[in-house]
C-alpha cells in the first residue's frame, strides 16, 4: 500500500514540466518498437527451453531404439516399433488398470465432491465459507507423499484401523487393503479430491442464491431446481475439475508406489522403470507419449460424452418450455 | 417466459398455501443435515492421513507403522542425523530460489497478458495450459536426458549441478500458475491508473515499475508463496533431476520408504507441514487485506 501511494506520488511528479514535448515523442516511438508480447518473452523462452524442446526430444526417442546392454537410445533406424512394444499383453495391462483407476478415481471424485461443494457453497453458512475452503485446502497443499504415507499407516493389516475393525468384528482377519487396486483408489480419491472441490465449489457459489429463489418461486421443488439450475450453470465446474482430477491422477506415480505394490501398477511407474532401471529410453519415451496420448484422448471422449447427454436434455428442456407456451 | 409465471398460479395455488409451511423446516433439517453430515465426513477423510502422520511423529518406536510409546525422540533427528538435515535445506534452498524465478518471469508474463493482449495471447496460454495439463511424471523424463545432454554434450556444466536442475524443474509450472495469479488480478482491475501514469508522462517502465508492479503486488506475493510450496512438495521430477548429494527432502522420503519408514520422516514432515500452513496462511491473508472473497481466494489458490 505505502509502495503504491509513493508510486502515484512520483507519477504525478512530472506534471510541473508538461512542456518537455520530446519525452512523449520518444516514448510513443519506444511502444510502437517494442512488440505487444515483449514481457511474456522470458517466460516463454524458458518454458520452450524446458518444456517444449525436452517433450520434443522424448517423441524423438520413441521412434529410435535401444542399442544395447549399456546405451539408453540410438535414433539411426526410425521405427514405430517402440510403439507397438507398449502395447504388447505386458504393458497393455497396466494401460488398462491405469484408465480403470482414472476413469473410477474422477468419477468417485465427483461423487464426493459434488454434495460437498454444494455444501460448501449454498448451505454453510456464509461466514464460514472462507475457513471451509481453508480447511479443504490445507491437505491439498501438504506433501502429496506424506499424505499418502499417511494413508499406509492407516491401512497397513498391523495398523490402528485394522485392529480397531477387528475389535468391532468387522472383518474377520488383519485389513487385507494395502498393496491393492482398491488401496490405490482411495489414495488417488484421497490425493485429487480437493482438485474436485475447489472448481466446483466456485462454480456453485458462482450461481449465486437469486436464480435459486427464483426457480422456487416460479414452482420448481429442490431436486428440479437443483438439476435444471443450479447444475447446469455449474457445468464449467464440473467440467474444470473433471479435466483437473482426471489428468494428474492418470499420470500418477507417487500414490501407486506407496500403496499399490504389484498388483496396483501404473503407467507412471511403468515409464519412471523404463528410465530408471531398464535404462530403455526409447521405450519408455514411446510409453509417455502413448500416455499423453490416452489422456488427451479420454478427455475428448468425455467431452463429446457430455455434449451428447447435454443434447437430449437441451431439447427436453426447449420441448417443455414449448408445451407451456402453447 | 411468461408461461412458467402464470403456470404455478392455477395449479400451485393450493400448494402455495399449505406447501411452504412444512416444505420450509422439514426438508432443511432432512437433506441439509445430510448434506452437512457429508461435508463433515469429507472434511474428516481429508485430514485423517495428516492427523495420522502428526500423531505418529511422536512415536518412539523403531518403526513408523508400528506404534510403541510417546515421545519427541525422533523430532531430535533433524540436528542428528545429517543426511535428513541436508534433504530438508536442499528443499527450502531449491523453494526459495525457483519461486523467485518463478515469480520473475510468471508476473511479467501475467503482466503482458492481462495488459498488452492480441492474438500472441492464444498461444501463451496454450504453452501455459499444456505446461500445467502435462502429467508430472512426463515432465519427468524429458527433463532428464535434457539436462544430461545440455551438462555433458554440450557443454554448459551448469546443469550438471543439483541445485540448478533442480530449481529449472521446479520453476516450470510455477511459473504457469503464476502468470494465471498475476494475470487473473489484473484483469480484474481497472487500466486508468496506468493510463493516467502515462498521460502524465511517466515513461512505460517507470509507470510498470511504480503503478502495474504494486498493483499486481497481492497476486505476486501469493504467486510466490504458492510456487514456494509448490516446489517443497515436488517429488516427481526432483526424483528424475537430482544429482546425489543434493537430494531434496521428498525424494529422501521416497528412498526411505524401500529401505522402511522411520518415524524422524514423520517428525521432519511435521515440521515441513508447519512451513507450509505458514505460507498458506500469509497468502490467504494478503488476499483477504486485498479485497478478495472465499471464492476469489479458491479460484486463486487452485491455479487460476
Amino acid at each position: 500500500m505505502p509502495e503504491a501511494l509513493g508510486g502515484t506520488a512520483t507519477a504525478s511528479r512530472p506534471v510541473p514540466a508538461p512542456p518537455a514535448g520530446p519525452p512523449t515523442a520518444p516514448a510513443a516511438g519506444r511502444r510502437l518498437r517494442v512488440p505487444r508480447f515483449a514481457l511474456a518473452v522470458p517466460a516463454g523462452a524458458w518454458l520452450v527451453a524446458f518444456f517444449v524442446v525436452p517433450i520434443g526430444t522424448i517423441v524423438w526417442f520413441s521412434f529410435g531404439y535401444k542399442p544395447g546392454l549399456f546405451g539408453t537410445h540410438a535414433n539411426d533406424v526410425l521405427s514405430l516399433d517402440r510403439y507397438r512394444e507398449a502395447f504388447s499383453p505386458t504393458f497393455f495391462a497396466t494401460f488398462q488398470n491405469t484408465l480403470w483407476v482414472g476413469v473410477a478415481g474422477t468419477a468417485l471424485c465427483l461423487l464426493v465432491g459434488m454434495p460437498t461443494a454444494y455444501w460448501m457453497a449454498v448451505k454453510a453458512p456464509p461466514r464460514r465459507r472462507g475457513l471451509l475452503v481453508a480447511l479443504v485446502m490445507v491437505p491439498y497443499w501438504t506433501n502429496f507423499l506424506v499424505r499418502t504415507i499417511g494413508w499406509q499407516v492407516i491401512l497397513a493389516p498391523q495398523g490402528w484401523l485394522s485392529s480397531l475393525l477387528q475389535t468391532l468384528h468387522l472383518t474377520g482377519g488383519p485389513l487385507d487393503v494395502l498393496y491393492t487396486r482398491t488401496a490405490v483408489l482411495i489414495g488417488v480419491v484421497y490425493n485429487y479430491l480437493p482438485l474436485m472441490i475447489l472448481p466446483l465449489f466456485v462454480a456453485f457459489d458462482r450461481v449465486g442464491p437469486s436464480l435459486r429463489e427464483a426457480s422456487k418461486d416460479l414452482g420448481a421443488n429442490r431436486w428440479r431446481t437443483f438439476t435444471r439450475v443450479t447444475l447446469p450453470l455449474a457445468r464449467p465446474g464440473i467440467i474444470a475439475g473433471t479435466v483437473l482430477v482426471f489428468i494428474p491422477l492418470m499420470g500418477d506415480y507417487v500414490t501407486a508406489t506407496v500403496l499399490g505394490g504389484a498388483k496396483g501398477n501404473m503407467v507412471g511407474q511403468l515409464v519412471a522403470s523404463q528410465f530408471q532401471t531398464a535404462q530403455n529410453w526409447a521405450l519408455g519415451s514411446a510409453m509417455a507419449v502413448v500416455l499423453i496420448l490416452v489422456i488427451a484422448a479420454t478427455v475428448g471422449v468425455i467431452a463429446l460424452l457430455g455434449w451428447l447427454v447435454s443434447l437430449p436434455i437441451r431439447a427436453r428442456h426447449r420441448l417443455v418450455l414449448d408445451e407451456e407456451g402453447a | 417466459m411468461t408461461a412458467p409465471a402464470t403456470r404455478p398460479v392455477g395449479p400451485a395455488t393450493p400448494r402455495a398455501d399449505d406447501g411452504p409451511p412444512p416444505r420450509n423446516p422439514r426438508p432443511r433439517s432432512w437433506g441439509d443435515r445430510l448434506l452437512t453430515a457429508v461435508g463433515f465426513l469429507v472434511l474428516a477423510f481429508l485430514f485423517a492421513p495428516i492427523v495420522v502422520v502428526i500423531v505418529y511423529s511422536f512415536n518412539e518406536g523403531r518403526l513408523l507403522i508400528a506404534w510403541d510409546h510417546f515421545g519427541f525422540g525422533s523430532f531430535a533427528a533433524l540436528t542428528e542425523r545429517p543426511a535428513i538435515r541436508s534433504a530438508v535445506l536442499v528443499s527450502i534452498q531449491v523453494a526459495v530460489l525457483s519461486s523467485l524465478l518463478a515469480t520473475f518471469l510468471g508476473t511479467m508474463a501475467g503482466v503482458a497478458l492481462a495488459r498488452r493482449p492480441g492474438r500472441w495471447t492464444y498461444w501463451f496460454i496454450g504453452l501455459l495450459l499444456l505446461v500445467s495439463v502435462t502429467p508430472e511424471i512426463v515432465d519427468a523424463v524429458s527433463l532428464l536426458p535434457w539436462l544430461v545432454y545440455l551438462g555433458s554434450d554440450a557443454g554448459l556444466s551448469v546443469f550438471n549441478g543439483g541445485i540448478v536442475r533442480l530449481v529449472v524443474g521446479h520453476s516450470l509450472f510455477a511459473t504457469a500458475v503464476v502468470s494465471y495469479i498475476v494475470r487473473a488480478r489484473l484483469v480484474g482491475l481497472d487500466e486508468s491508473l496506468e493510463e493516467a501514469s502515462g498521460d502524465l508522462y511517466a515513461p512505460p517502465v517507470r509507470t510498470f515499475r511504480r503503478v502495474t508492479v504494486p498493483l499486481a503486488m497481492p497476486a505476486v506475493l501469493a504467486g510466490y508463496l504458492l510456487s514456494f510450496t509448490l516446489s517443497l512438495d515436488n517429488t516427481i521430477v526432483s526424483a528424475f533431476v537430482q544429482v546425489s548429494g543434493t537430494t531434496p527432502w521428498p525424494v529422501y522420503v521416497l528412498s526411505a520408504l524401500r529401505s522402511g519408514l522411520r518415524p524422524e520422516i514423520a517428525a521432519v514432515s511435521t515440521l515441513m507441514l508447519v512451513l507450509t500452513l505458514v505460507a498458506l496462511g500469509v497468502v490467504a491473508l494478503v488476499l483477504r487485506r486485498s479485497g478478495d472473497s472465499a471464492t476469489d481466494i479458491a479460484r486463486t489458490m487452485g491455479g487460476g
